[in-house]
């Protein structure tokens, strides 16, 4: 098929583009890298009159580190711009194998890790990274600026909290605190080009108290779901054994709520989350424990 | 309503008259650049890939009007101006890594944008690089020789036939 006629705008600043969107409302749609919206259009699965592409916006680009405040992703910056990114290799360890499962290298040079989160698609890869970070989103609209907690964002399947003309400038992942280590696993059919079935990113960090966990899944419900139980059961212990391993992957699939779609049944993915939530955990464990610090 | 975007192709200035809707696939193929191929229009098979600014990208997933003030490179040129094909070209004619060809430009131009970021690759890599373009002939392995034999060819020659354009 073939896309419905629209007209592009592309704006030179933010102020403008907020202005297009403002003066357009519900008619518009926002553009990023556009591998979604192209795809949607290309399916008539929306039909904007007017398509707002943010990629000219000079304040929408960029990857900035911060010590102690933590990674700061403008939201023109790509999945392979993240992924590669020093920083975020030392730092942020499950958003760089989040990135480097997005897709393929190609696509990685269009798509965008703000987009990837702004489209709140359930399978969307760099969503369970954003959970376990607890990225901060920095919205610019009609009524000013404003933060969102991640936790706030998405709202449903393809659902966000942005109000109508707002537009995500950046994201803040805090840094973590203490020494940390980080993983993103994605089961898929195949390497390349193939959504999530199951997705789970873990953080272990280093505190006062011991060893602490996050826990978020992708894929397995119509919202992000950190795993609140199964991370208090490992909470401390730096080397979990067998046992505490599989409480915490029983409370984890007891967290998710899983469809049977055409990629895959709900039985399956409950028990390939308790599977990697296993693999996850020991990963970043062994990892908290070892030298290296990702 | 149609509207005119400017940019570099292959080393020269062009204008074109596009639709917004216009995908960057398609207006170069109305222009007569019938390398970049239509597979599947939905950026899963590569047979559409050029080179934007150094970046490989699937030129279905790129409005036309995006590409104003920018430099875009195809397999046309990739040929020297005398007709002499480039080393990875070459090496495709020579390890047989072409069947029916649909799949060898968006193969090539990938392969080109990664030589010039890791002239010296390992296969491994190589097979990642080319991980998002789609063979159905020849099983890649003839592919991935063909972009490792280029590689060393290139490096041999010391410089990147065709950087400049
Ligand atoms: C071949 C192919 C393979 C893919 N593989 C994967 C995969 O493996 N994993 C995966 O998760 N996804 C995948 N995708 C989906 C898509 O690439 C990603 O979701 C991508 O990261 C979206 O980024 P984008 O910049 O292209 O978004 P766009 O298409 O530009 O936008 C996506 C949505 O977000 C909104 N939006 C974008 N930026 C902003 C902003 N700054 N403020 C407010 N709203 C905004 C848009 O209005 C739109 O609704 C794939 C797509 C294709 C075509
Ligand atoms: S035609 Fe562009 S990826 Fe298939
Ligand atoms: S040679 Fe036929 S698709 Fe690759």
């Amino acid at each position: 098929m073939s896309m419905l006629a629209f007209e592009l705008e592309r704006p030179r600043d933010l102020a403008s583009a907020v202005e297009s969107l403002g003066r357009h409302g519900s008619r518009a749609m926002l553009k990023a890298g556009g591998t979604d919206v192209i795809v949607w259009m290309h399916k008539h699965a929306v039909q904007p009159e007017v398509l707002v592409d943010l990629s000219e916006v000079p304040e929408l680009g960029g990857i900035s580190f911060y010590p102690h405040r933590g990674i700061k992703i403008g939201a023109m910056a790509t999945v392979n711009q993240v992924g590669t990114h020093e920083d975020a290799r030392v730092h942020y360890g499950a958003l760089v194998d989040a990135c480097l499962s997005h897709s393929d290298p190609l696509i990685r040079n269009k798509a965008t890790v703000v987009g990837n989160v702004c489209a709140a698609v359930p399978s969307g890869d760099l969503i369970p990274a954003f959970s376990v970070y607890e990225a901060v989103m920095h919205v610019y609209g009609p009524g000013g600026e404003r933060d969102i907690a991640f936790a706030d964002f998405i709202t449903g399947p393809r659902k966000n909290s942005l109000a109508p003309g707002e537009i995500v400038v950046s994201a803040t992942l805090p840094m973590p605190s203490g020494r940390s280590a980080a993983c993103y696993i994605k089961l898929g059919r195949r390497n390349a080009l193939d959504l999530a079935q199951v997705g789970v990113a873990c953080l272990a960090m280093q505190g006062s108290k011991g060893a602490e966990y996050r826990l978020a899944y992708g894929a397995v419900s119509p919202r992000p779901v950190r795993a609140a139980e199964a991370e208090d059961i490992l909470a401390g212990s730096e080397s979990p054994d067998e046992a505490l391993l599989d409480r915490a992957a029983k409370a984890a699939a007891a967290a998710v709520n899983p469809i049977t779609d055409v990629r895959a049944g709900r039985e399956y993915r409950l028990s390939m989350v308790e599977e990697l939530t296993r693999r996850a955990v020991s990963i970043c464990a062994e990892r908290l424990t070892g030298r290296e610090s990702r | 309503m149609k509207r005119d975007v400017n940019f570099i192709l292959n080393g020269r200035p062009v204008t074109l008259s596009v639709e917004p809707r216009t995908t960057l696939l398609r207006a170069l193929r109305e222009y007569g650049v019938t390398s970049v191929k239509r597979g599947c229009e939905e950026g899963e098979c590569g047979t559409c890939t050029l080179v934007i600014d150094d970046l490989a990208q699937k030129s279905c997933m790129v409005l036309a009007l995006e590409v104003e003030g920018k430099s875009v490179l195809t397999v046309e040129g990739l040929v020297a101006p005398n007709g002499d094909l480039h080393p990875l070209q070459q090496a495709f004619v020579e390890e047989g890594a072409i069947q029916c060809g649909f799949c060898t430009p968006g193969m090539i131009m990938t392969a080109y944008a990664f030589l010039r970021k890791n002239p010296d690759p390992t296969e491994a890599e190589v097979r990642e690089a080319l991980a998002g373009n789609l063979c159905r002939c020849t099983g890649y392995i003839p592919i991935f020789r063909a972009v490792m034999k280029a590689a060393k060819t290139m490096r041999e020659l010391g410089s990147h036939p065709g950087a400049a354009r």
